[in-house]
């Protein structure tokens, strides 16, 4: 703040308590005459005001107001550029509560950074911290129970797009993943035909009745020869690929979909999914807490 | 001395005008001031103006109502900075009219949302139906957003009333680049577009200056 409202600010707060004091023991004394009379000399329908200083206890609370603003305003800042005796900001007492728990929490954090992250379901305290985390962090994509959303995957199961190691669970949280499906309905032929024959064989992957239910039979076998273009990611047999995120298609858990509309749509325009990397906006040692909450989701119970 | 406020209790316009010197006082103090001081009439070293298609998703923002439930300010507390990121400073919304700081928390503070890893396809689905991402959500969707075009009638104005009138530093090059923009790439954005870009900007002058403060 310039000298300028530095000053402006002093001399009106300072001005002001000296004006409201000087004006309080103006008025909270009677001169001889006005003691002397009994009533004010207002009379309305009969009715006389009695003439009463003001409540010693009101008074004193009023002093005490006085004495308390000229106290708060020596410690905190208060009077233009004068910092206070204390020394006290709001930033100050920022940093203060964000070092002490800091302090707090780091050897909390080198102690869960010793867990392997196998053990971690077995110490309620650092699974609690990496419960808050995963609420913050992640549970905006992957649900608040992790059973994720379309597009988004369940954490909760055994299936794995990028693994479910606890290294492959570390690298998805520190480093991201990125799925991109690219549009196949040029490379399996071009037509709606084939779009509909592929939909239908991804279908019946994991679905036992389509197969052998005769009306699919001439899409299966249309399809099943060109979907060794799908095999780069997807496998021969379908079952994915983990080391690109390939998912498996013989299970029957669907990341996006598992409508015959959808399943087409994904073939001729492809898509593409995003985990962002967490590595800075999480501390190493967070993301190895949040490592071993994410493992534990999908181990069996004991 | 004692008696003099009987002349001020039987005159009822003088009694007013004594009022509003008094009560003023406390605006003389305390807002005055902070119109000359430079913590809350310089921008932040590293805040860059708003491009036309933020402008048009803070107008839709605005519309939409979107600040009577999300707040646009992180108090100086550990449990906030913690949760959202870096606390608000004045310098950072010198060239916000109207600022959106609000004081309703319904939903969660977004004056840092562009610094989350969230990618823009969580936006849009987040945006048509809550629900479907976040099941506990009580927001309510804005389906609509993702069919509405931006209506781009009245931004050269508004670029100009901000460089004009609140002194944005626009320069006639980036009004003149902005309009083009208008035209061309932006001419079929969506509102959903512009909301997301919006919310994708916000937070990042206050996240690089912390960093080139360090």
């Amino acid at each position: 703040m310039s000298g300028f409202w530095s000053g402006w600010v002093i001399v009106l707060v300072v001005g002001n308590l000296i004006f409201y004091g000087l004006l309080l023991l103006g008025n909270s004394r009677l001169t001889p005459e006005e003691a002397s009379r009994d009533t004010t000399g207002h009379v309305f329908d009969g009715i006389e005001e009695r003439n009463q200083p003001m409540p010693r206890w009101w008074l004193f609370l009023f002093i005490g107001t006085l004495l308390f603003s000229a106290v708060y305003l020596a410690l905190y800042p208060g009077l233009g550029n004068f910092p206070g005796l204390l020394g006290w900001t709001s930033a100050g007492q920022w940093q203060e509560e964000v070092e002490r728990a800091a302090e707090q929490s780091a050897p909390l954090f080198r102690e869960y950074a010793r867990i392997p992250i196998e053990e971690m379901r077995n110490h309620p305290e650092a699974l609690a911290v990496g419960g808050r985390l995963f609420a913050n962090h992640c549970a905006i994509c992957h649900g608040s129970d992790a059973r994720g959303a379309r597009g988004y995957p369940n954490l909760t199961d055994q299936d794995w797009l990028y693994g479910g190691t606890p290294e492959d669970i570390r690298t998805s949280i520190a480093k991201g993943r990125q799925g991109t499906m690219m549009p196949m309905k040029a490379l399996i032929g071009n037509t709606e035909r084939d779009v509909r024959d592929m939909a239908i064989y991804v279908q019946s992957l994991s679905n036992e009745n389509m197969r052998n239910n005769p009306g699919y039979a001439d899409s299966i076998a249309r399809a099943e020869p060109k979907f060794t273009m799908c095999a780069a990611c997807h496998g021969a047999d379908g079952t994915g690929n983990q080391v690109i995120g390939g998912p498996n298609l013989t299970d029957r858990i669907w990341l996006h979909s598992p409508r015959l509309a959808d399943i087409e749509a994904i073939i001729r325009n492809g898509i593409s999914s995003l985990m962002p990397p967490h590595e800075g906006v999480l501390t190493e040692e967070q993301i190895h807490v949040l490592t071993g909450y994410v493992y534990q989701l999908s181990q069996p119970q004991e | 001395m004692s008696s003099k406020h009987a002349v001020i209790e039987k005159n009822i316009g003088l009694m007013i005008a004594l009022i509003l010197v008094i009560i003023s006082f406390g605006g003389l103090v305390e807002i005055v001031p902070l119109f000359w001081h430079k913590s809350t009439t310089q921008p932040l070293s590293t805040l860059r103006p708003y491009n036309a298609l933020e402008m048009a998703g803070r107008d839709i923002y605005i519309r939409e109502g979107c600040h009577v439930c999300h707040t646009q300010m992180v108090r100086p507390l550990r449990a906030e900075t913690e949760r959202y990121g870096p606390y608000s400073v004045a310098s950072e919304d010198v060239w916000e009219h109207p600022f959106l700081w609000g004081s309703k928390r319904t939903g969660p503070d977004l004056a840092r949302v562009g610094l989350r890893p969230i990618t823009e396809q969580w936006h849009r689905e987040h945006l048509r139906d809550p629900r479907h991402v976040v099941p506990e959500s009580n927001m309510p969707g804005y389906p609509w957003l993702q069919h509405n075009t931006v209506n781009w009638s009245t931004m050269p104005r508004t670029l100009h009333v901000f460089k004009n009138i609140f002194g944005v530093p626009y320069t006639d090059e980036d009004i003149a680049e902005q309009l083009a923009k208008i035209e061309g790439e932006w001419a079929d954005a969506t509102e959903e577009d512009a909301v997301i870009a919006y919310l994708m900007s916000l937070g990042h002058a206050r996240a690089e200056q912390r960093e080139e403060a360090k």
